[in-house]
């Protein structure tokens, strides 16, 4: 019976405690949104974090990206030719590109390589004082560390997003010409007439932007949030990529059931 | 807006370093206050951290506030500088009640302290020189020349110019400290505080910073409050000390008052004593009925 | 890293991630028929508009002409009520053109296909559509077989 109720309380304490994080994770974004005008004085500092957050991401988007394409080509290629619809393939490569892994698999790729890194950059710092010396020495940290590296995230995921989807695309097209020998003008012309501007690429790009946010949030808060130990910092990096990760899927279901309801 | 780096009076504060004038230790005017604390009370959680501390910390001097690991004396200096907020108690910084400041006229009154972390809290992805510009480049306008100027001086007065292009990685515990006064020293603050500055140091080292920290204060004629619990160096510089234990101060003074003092809090400290008021046995029940309550149970 | 190489790098980034944007937006998707947003409107009734939907094509003769731009159920007169915005530059329609709906292919989706008539006035905005045929519906089909069969 004691054991029941224990485990009891340890669920409230839990749940009680999660419900904090979640609003400790709010009262920093409040603060971090209004922190950004500090930007527009300091444009370098946006640039040298979408350096580190966007351009280092760029090859494991660029290699991911291809193979993904490639491999839709393959799979779509065996699901069409069935039906004699292979001259399709073109179709499910974009369309699934646009419209889902582009903006997922970017988001996912992103949150494990910069998220986690911003993770362990930001919780180093305050591990180490600096964020707290910044304080000290009349510097606000939050205007100063954390708001370019939120909004350099945010800016650099979109921009990911699309190299991915037109570096499938470039792949898929190889495989379809080269590899399985389709018909490259029946491969554009297929796509051209079945993909909407707006409907396809817009909501994509929209998807992209709201994952975006919503990773580099939690990757600057676990790190601003996290236990200033070496294990903290583990535990924090590890909570990033999960959450993160999380977050985007249950995400996508939402803006898909939403977007591309007929 | 910001008050500009008074220019004329650094000259002068140079040929004094150079030159290694010997000033006599001034003692501290204890009617001229720059901090007041008042029925400080401060709790982690369900621990009472600070527990009703009143103190006064003289204009100019360097001020000890001593005592065993743990009784939140790094906690005391965050209250001072505002970063944390206290249960109870207020803390007034040149007639100004820090936790009722403004951000923006905290930020004006954190520009005036200097403080030094525990391990130098240096920014690492700049170098030693950068580190020491840094606060000028926020909060001054001044040209590049004169920055550098100003920067090389502040390292020259701690022995590091030589070491200007060093990344923080590549420095020693000591040396990044030094650094890390020279960067509390950079906007001409008026008061400094070191947070357990000796901690750690070889010997050589904790003679250089103990010198630095008396030469310091004494040349550039402000207030010094230094956290640690090395009692034979910090009272060896110290014009005053409070001695904080569990939470509250048991007893302040001089320093060769408080070395003559009868206090058995104090006497403890100071003479390093394994039992006293601070107690050996960390809380348990008595010794017999543990083990005897052991023998029934198995 | 210098901040000129950093800058550099970093406008690289962008101007690519702007490049592949341009790159789907021109090839891959219906860009072109974009630029035709100020068609202009017409209007047909259907008994039955099967699978079509909104953004289905219009054609003549198998040409994309336009698309789909609204569906609605009218229930003063029981029918489908379809709007459609037609390219601007398509504007010679006679006015007694029968609209119907088509699968493209077996399997395909829907579109609307026009026939023109011999009218020599022609559809402008607003106008309607009097000539329409509804979708082939499969089970009235099968139907119809059926009982062609059982009169035999």
């Amino acid at each position: 019976m004691m054991m029941l109720l224990d485990k009891l309380q340890s669920l409230g304490h839990s749940s009680l405690s999660s419900v904090q994080r979640l609003g400790r994770g709010h009262v920093f974004l409040l603060q971090v949104l209004p922190a950004m005008q500090g930007m527009l004085f300091r444009p370098s500092l946006l640039i040298r974090q979408m350096y580190s957050v966007g351009v280092q991401t760029l090859l494991i988007i660029v290699v991911a990206g291809l193979f993904v394409g490639m491999v839709i080509a393959l799979q779509a290629y065996n699901a069409l030719v069935d039906f004699g619809a292979e001259d399709s393939v073109s179709v499910m490569v974009v369309l699934s590109l646009l419209r889902e892994l582009g903006p997922v698999v970017t988001a996912l790729l992103f949150a494990g390589r910069a998220g986690s890194a911003l993770t362990a950059e930001i919780g180093l710092m305050k591990a180490t004082e600096q964020l707290s010396g910044m304080e000290m020495m009349a510097v606000n940290p939050i205007e100063r560390v954390i708001a370019p590296r939120f909004l350099a995230g945010f800016i650099s995921m979109p921009l990911l997003a699309v190299i991915f989807s037109a570096v499938g695309v470039m792949g898929g097209y190889l495989v379809a010409i080269e590899l399985l020998g389709l018909d490259a003008g029946a491969f554009w012309s297929q796509a051209v007439a079945k993909v909407d501007l707006y409907h396809d690429l817009g909501n994509g790009m929209i998807k992209s932007a709201v994952f975006g946010f919503v990773v580099v949030w939690i990757a600057v808060f676990e790190g601003y949030d996290c236990v200033p130990t070496s294990e903290g910092l583990g535990r924090a990096t590890t909570s990033t990529v999960v959450h993160s990760s999380l977050a985007v899927l249950g995400l996508d279901f939402v803006l898909t059931a939403l977007m591309f309801n007929e | 807006m910001h008050k500009p780096v008074q220019a004329h009076t650094i000259p002068a504060q140079i040929i004094k370093i150079i030159s290694d004038n010997q000033q006599a230790p001034k003692g501290p005017d204890l009617s001229d206050t720059l901090i007041k604390i008042r029925g400080m009370k401060f709790s982690r959680g369900e621990r009472m951290i600070i527990d009703g501390i009143d103190m006064d910390i003289p204009r100019k001097g360097i001020t000890a506030i001593m005592g065993p690991s743990g009784t939140g004396k790094t906690t005391l200096l965050k209250l001072i500088g505002g970063q944390l907020h206290p249960d109870a108690g207020s803390v007034e910084v040149d007639g100004q009640n820090v936790h009722k400041l403004k951000t923006s006229q905290l930020y004006a009154l954190r520009k005036r302290m200097g403080m030094l972390f525990q391990s130098g809290a240096l920014l690492t992805d700049l170098t030693v020189f950068e580190n020491v510009a840094y606060p000028l480049r926020e909060h001054t306008r001044l040209s590049e020349g004169l920055i550098r100027q100003l920067v090389l001086l502040k390292l020259n007065a701690v022995g590091l110019r030589g070491a200007a292009q060093l990344m923080p990685s590549e420095l020693s515990g000591g040396m990044a400290r030094r650094v890390a006064m020279a960067r509390a020293i950079s906007l001409d603050p008026m008061m400094i505080m070191y947070d357990e500055p000796f901690t750690g140091q070889d010997p050589i080292s904790k003679g250089v910073l103990v010198k630095l920290i008396r030469e310091l204060n004494d040349v550039l004629d402000i207030c010094s409050i230094v956290v640690s619990h090395d009692v034979s160096d910090t009272l060896s510089i110290a014009d005053y000390a409070y001695v904080v234990s569990d939470g509250e101060v048991v007893g302040h003074g001089h320093p060769q008052e408080l070395i003559a003092s009868d206090s058995e809090w104090i006497r403890q400290f100071i003479d390093g004593l394994a039992d006293g008021p601070v107690p050996f046995h960390y809380q348990a029940a008595p010794v017999l009925d543990e083990l005897i309550s052991g023998d029934n149970s198995s | 890293m210098s901040t000129r190489t950093i800058e550099i790098a970093v406008g690289l980034f962008v101007a690519a991630g702007f490049a592949a944007l341009f790159m789907l937006a021109m090839k891959v998707s219906n860009l072109a028929n974009y630029t035709g947003d100020d068609g202009y409107e017409i209007s047909a009734s259907f008994d039955n508009i099967g699978g079509l939907k909104v953004r289905s094509p219009v054609a003549a003769s198998g040409v994309r002409v336009g698309q789909v731009t609204g569906i609605e159920y009218d229930s003063g007169g029981y029918e489908a009520w379809v709007t459609m915005s037609i390219d601007p530059q398509y504007d010679k329609f006679p006015t007694d053109t029968a609209a119907s709906v088509l699968t493209s292919g077996l399997l395909g989706e829907q579109f609307i296909g026009l026939q023109p008539g011999a009218e020599e006035e022609y559809l402008i905005a607003g106008s309607e559509i009097e000539l329409t045929q509804s979708a082939l519906v499969l089970e009235q089909i099968v139907g119809q077989f059926l009982y062609s069969k059982a009169e035999e």
